[in-house]
């Protein structure tokens, strides 16, 4: 077992540390550990710790109008991480610690809109996330060390999840506006920005947004890179050496807007058209090599990140059914990046039939060399069932098969002049590029579930199977949790999960795992928990991870 | 007079005696198969005819006729099923009933013919359910107390701790309470009404004359009302139909207008768990069942409608997996790490919406060595891909790398940066010229350049004559 009661007592030490706002003095063996922790990523979890501990106790004392909430919520993991040889094992002594501040009804008007749904609201909500690695090695980091760093790891990295004032309902309830670090969740995807957005809620079943401010960015402040378009590492060169990993684009404010008109109101029917654009700036490395036949060279100018437009909308009849869909045309490559329908029968009162197609291909920021090697996109079709035997238990299950067909032919382009489009490949084929042989590919599977809630806890099951030409995987698991007397949590989960590697065979096992959870429920919202999970097959031998939970949460 | 009085006074015991004969007669060729109301144990929601408290108030000799006196155990006659259209709004056929989780279960410990109190006595639903119109919260308690009753039933209820019964026989304890018994002490069972655990407001929809009916269904033609007459969600909707704004009317379709708010550990907005049950989208709102594999189907939802999702559920509910830093195993079960190639392979797209390839992926693999371009001392000197010949080496039969990156370009993004592929696929001045270009990319290709000309400059000298086509 490589998880040993030091680690235990180490993790229990750090969650300590997160609730009264101190750093514990590393026990011996652990020493390694903490005290390769930079000094600033103690003072960091000493600075969140104790923003913690004062917020927790603050919150709590004066009678405003204002409806507070403070939270918290940490977790400490230890696990290994190997790699496919063998060669190279991370130790991985995670600490992640968020903590979110809110107000509600900062105009005193909840007693209002009781009788007035018109009343306007405002109110704000923040959270920050500390998120470290004491596992990590600092070398790793080491932007003095080109041998070990690994561009844009950083062990202890601090980001504001979200920060914003929103008001609702202003103007008679037509006006609504967010402003500060804010989500947006449409079939654009999930995406984060600092700006500002506005909001015009009509009479007449539809409103209008747009908003604009600078997408948020890694490498930036306060910021991760999640929320980014994929196809370019981009990040933090400060301290770097210009002519060392050039790959490694630099992070520059990002401008973006966009508009989006939806319908509202109605539980029938519901319906967005959403538009956006982000813009690059500043100076990109665009030579790859600094010691390659070209000399180390930059674009510099701004210039488009991405520019799509969606269209998503859902509607049902009580009795019949529901159908929904949506689409994405990414207007710099000019190409549907995704299609999806749903059709679901209500069946019986208890039964739902469904069938489903989706569409999708990849795309990727404008600065990326990977929009220009996209071809065929996937095509899933699929059918589930949903069964609501009862109020306690539900089961469900689907197919699917994913159809891929590559070019088949070569493009008249291809074919009658030698122009950028054509194939000049050095590699002898000259028809081109396209794929004669093997062109259709399908993989397939399916899941089935069911879960049983009753009062004080569920108990849920799980079988899933998918495979293709490169591999495939199946297996299943059950999970139950459990509350006693209102204060006692146990969880357990087990399962058994095969899969077939077919590009790297030696890779193929079957895993045995189960975890083991206990808790106490401290109030509604607050409670600790600590799991053990031990999973053991035949590439890695016996995994073990340890984790602990705790979440706290004060309110008026 | 005497005579007369004795005279009257024979008529009536024989009468009685006939009676309790009648009703001796119905109990002993009762439908065996019927279920017996147990007096400790009341139904949830209806309760059944009670032999034991029907002899009871025949054997003291009261003036009952026997089918009346079996009414107002269950909504209708036999405890026949109600009809839809006497439901609520909203509901279905079959119906189900109304949500345990804003109406928790219900033990009906008192009979009541709400259909024979408007028809024969002559009531209105104001006479009893004296708040009805006027009550401004769903924490008001609208159900008559015994008080109500005194005044036609003769009894008195003004002390609990000493409850008198009435002179005449719809006065008795009996006559209403379920299950009572003598022997029992002046003790009735329990009636459990739990609030509902919603907002509710009677008089402001008294005030825009909305009749009972329209919410609570034709209560008039039932004997007991069950907790099945409570209204259900979809009919809500027959009137809140309206933007969360100006807009016509008031009935507002905002889900805080009638929902609790206030989370649990999971960052709710909405307050969804109750001790009775768990709040969920029915199926037929936005298709948005939460069935057990809903995981799976959510991002249709939120994907039209995000602001449906945040009405219970905060963005810390989202970031768990979207943004998360702590492996969610319902999603990626047992030895993940070792599995996720795999499943990668298949169908890389699933994974982007949780994670970015060119940093949590690619960071990963390049602190392992999992990678081209990793840093040196992490490197990997073996070679993760299949043997060059089927994976580099033409022809491109199925296997061939450029097959598996037209297929699921997402999985070779997570470990490689742009400098790998230039090598081979870099057009001018570096690179082996392999042209990635697909067909009719000529196309397309002169907005790309107007837009973003950086990727194209990174294969493709600017002076590149080739370029002029895409100017």
């Amino acid at each position: 077992m490589r998880t040993s009661l030091v680690e235990l007592r180490d993790a229990a030490a750090i969650l300590r540390a997160s609730s009264v706002g101190s750093l514990p003095a590393p026990p011996a063996r652990s020493a390694r550990s903490l005290d390769s922790a930079s000094p600033r990523a103690r003072a960091r979890a000493l600075v969140l710790g104790a923003a913690s501990a004062a917020l927790v106790l603050g919150v709590t004392a004066p009678a405003l109008a204002v409806e507070p909430e403070v939270t918290a919520d940490t977790a400490a993991q230890f696990y290994e991480v190997t790699s496919p040889d063998g060669q190279r094992v991370l130790t991985r002594r995670r600490f992640t610690a968020t903590l979110g501040v809110a107000g509600t009804d900062l105009l005193n008007k909840d007693k209002l809109r009781a009788q007035d749904p018109l009343a306007p609201e405002l109110l704000f909500r923040a959270r920050v996330r500390f998120d470290s690695d004491y596992g990590a090695g600092g070398e790793e980091a080491n932007r003095q060390s080109p041998e070990t760093l690994v561009p844009g790891f950083n062990r202890g990295p601090i980001d504001l999840m979200y920060a914003y004032v929103e008001g609702r309902r202003f103007f008679k309830g037509v006006a609504g506006f967010k402003l500060g670090r804010q989500y947006v969740t449409d079939v654009l995807g999930w995406w984060s920005f600092d700006g500002a957005t506005v909001r015009a809620t009509t009479p007449f079943f539809v409103a209008v947004e747009a908003y604009g401010g600078l997408e948020q960015r890694g490498g930036m402040p306060l910021s991760t890179p999640r929320f980014e378009r994929d196809g370019i590492m981009r990040g933090s060169r400060t301290n770097f050496d210009p002519a060392a990993w050039t790959s490694f684009q630099p992070a520059r404010v990002a401008p973006a807007f966009g508009a989006a008109l939806e319908s509202t109101g109605t539980s029938f029917v519901h319906t967005r058209v959403t538009y956006r654009r982000v813009y690059n700036t500043g100076a990109s490395n665009v030579s790859m090599y600094d010691d390659g036949l070209r000399s180390p060279v930059q674009y510099d100018g701004t210039r488009v990140s991405s520019e799509r437009i969606g269209y998503a909308f859902d509607g049902s009849l009580p009795n019949v059914g529901g159908v929904k869909g949506g689409l994405v045309y990414d207007l710099y490559v000019k190409k549907f990046s995704q299609l999806y329908l749903s059709t679901d029968v209500y069946a019986t009162q208890k039964l739902t039939l469904s069938a489903d197609f989706d569409h999708f291909r990849p795309t990727f920021d404008g600065d990326s060399i990977w929009n220009f090697f996209v071809s065929g996109p996937t095509n899933d079709i699929g059918g589930r069932l949903a069964y609501q035997a009862n109020d306690h238990l539900g089961i469900s299950g689907g197919g699917h098969v994913r159809l891929f067909n590559n070019q088949t032919e070569s493009a008249t382009d291809d074919t009658t002049e030698p122009r950028l489009g054509a194939p000049t490949s050095p590699n002898g084929l000259a028809s081109g590029n396209y794929y004669p042989e093997g062109a259709f590919y399908v993989n397939g599977g399916g899941n089935v579930a069911a879960k049983y809630r009753y009062t004080r806890g569920n108990v849920s099951l799980r079988g899933a199977a998918d495979g293709g030409g490169t591999g495939g995987r199946a297996g299943g698991d059950v999970y139950a949790d459990h509350t006693f007397q209102n204060r006692y949590l146990v969880s357990a989960r087990a399962g058994a999960w095969y899969w077939k590697d077919s590009l790297r065979p030696d890779r193929s096992a079957t895993s045995f795992g189960y975890v083991l959870g206990a808790g106490y429920i401290l109030s509604p919202r607050s409670q600790a928990m600590v799991e053990f999970e031990h999973d053991v097959n035949r590439v890695v031998g016996n995994r073990f991870r340890l984790m602990l939970w705790l979440t706290l949460a004060v309110t008026k | 007079m005497n005579r007369r009085t004795s005279g009257f006074s024979f008529v009536s015991l024989t009468f009685a005696l006939a009676l309790a004969l009648l009703g001796a007669l119905s109990m002993a060729f009762a439908d065996p198969q019927k279920p017996l109301a147990d007096a400790g144990a009341p139904t949830a929601t209806s309760a059944s005819p009670s032999p034991s408290s029907s002899a009871a108030i025949v054997a003291a000799g009261g003036l009952v006729v026997p089918g009346e006196f079996a009414s107002g155990h269950a909504p209708l006659p036999a405890n026949a099923k109600v009809p839809l259209k006497w439901l609520p709004a909203g509901a279905f056929d079959p119906d189900t009933g109304p949500s345990v989780g804003i109406y928790p279960p219900q033990s009906l410990t008192i009979r009541f013919n709400h259909k024979l109190h408007q028809t024969k006595v002559g009531t209105k639903c104001t006479t009893c359910h004296k708040g009805a119109t006027t009550s401004q919260s769903a924490q008001d308690h609208l159900v008559p107390t015994g008080v109500t009753c005194d005044d036609c039933h003769g009894s008195d209820h003004k002390d609990l701790a000493a409850v008198k019964a009435g002179d005449d026989l719809t006065g008795q304890c009996a006559f209403c309470h379920e299950g009572y018994k003598p022997s029992d002490g002046n003790r009735v069972a329990k009636l459990v009404l739990p609030r509902a655990n919603m907002i509710f407001n009677h008089k402001k929809h008294a005030d825009r004359n909305i009749n009972c009916q329209q919410c609570h269904g034709e209560v008039q033609e039932l004997e007991l009302a069950t907790r099945d007459q409570l209204p259900r969600m979809r009919g809500c909707f027959g009137c809140h139909q309206f933007p969360d704004a100006a807009a016509q009317g008031m009935a507002k379709g905002n889900c805080e207008n009638c929902h609790i708010t206030g989370g649990g550990t999971t960052g709710n907005k909405m307050k969804i768990a109750f001790p009775s049950g768990t709040l969920a989208p029915p199926r037929w709102m936005h298709n948005a069942a939460h069935t057990p594999d809903f995981i799976q189907r959510h991002k249709m939802v939120a994907a039209n409608d995000s602001q449906f999702c945040a009405n219970c559920h905060k963005e810390d509910f989202c970031t768990g997996c979207h943004d998360g830093r702590v492996r969610p195993r319902s999603i990626h079960p047992n030895d993940y790490i070792s599995m996720h190639p795999v499943e990668a392979r298949l169908a890389m797209q699933k994974c982007t919406s949780c994670h970015r390839e060119q940093s949590f992926c690619l960071q990963c693999h390049q602190r392992l060595g999992i990678t081209m371009s990793g840093p040196s001392d992490a490197r990997n000197a073996g070679r993760f891909h299949p043997p060059k010949n089927i994976w580099s080496d033409p022809p491109r039969n199925p296997g061939h790398h450029s097959q598996e990156a037209k297929r699921n370009l997402n999985a070779c993004v997570s470990c490689h940066i742009e400098r790998d592929c230039v090598a081979c696929h870099g057009g001018q001045g570096i690179g082996g010229g392999f042209n990635p270009h697909q067909g009719g990319f000529l196309a397309s290709c002169n907005t790309q350049f107007s837009r973003n000309p950086r990727p194209c400059f990174v294969c493709h000298d600017p002076q590149d004559a080739k370029l002029n086509q895409c100017r």
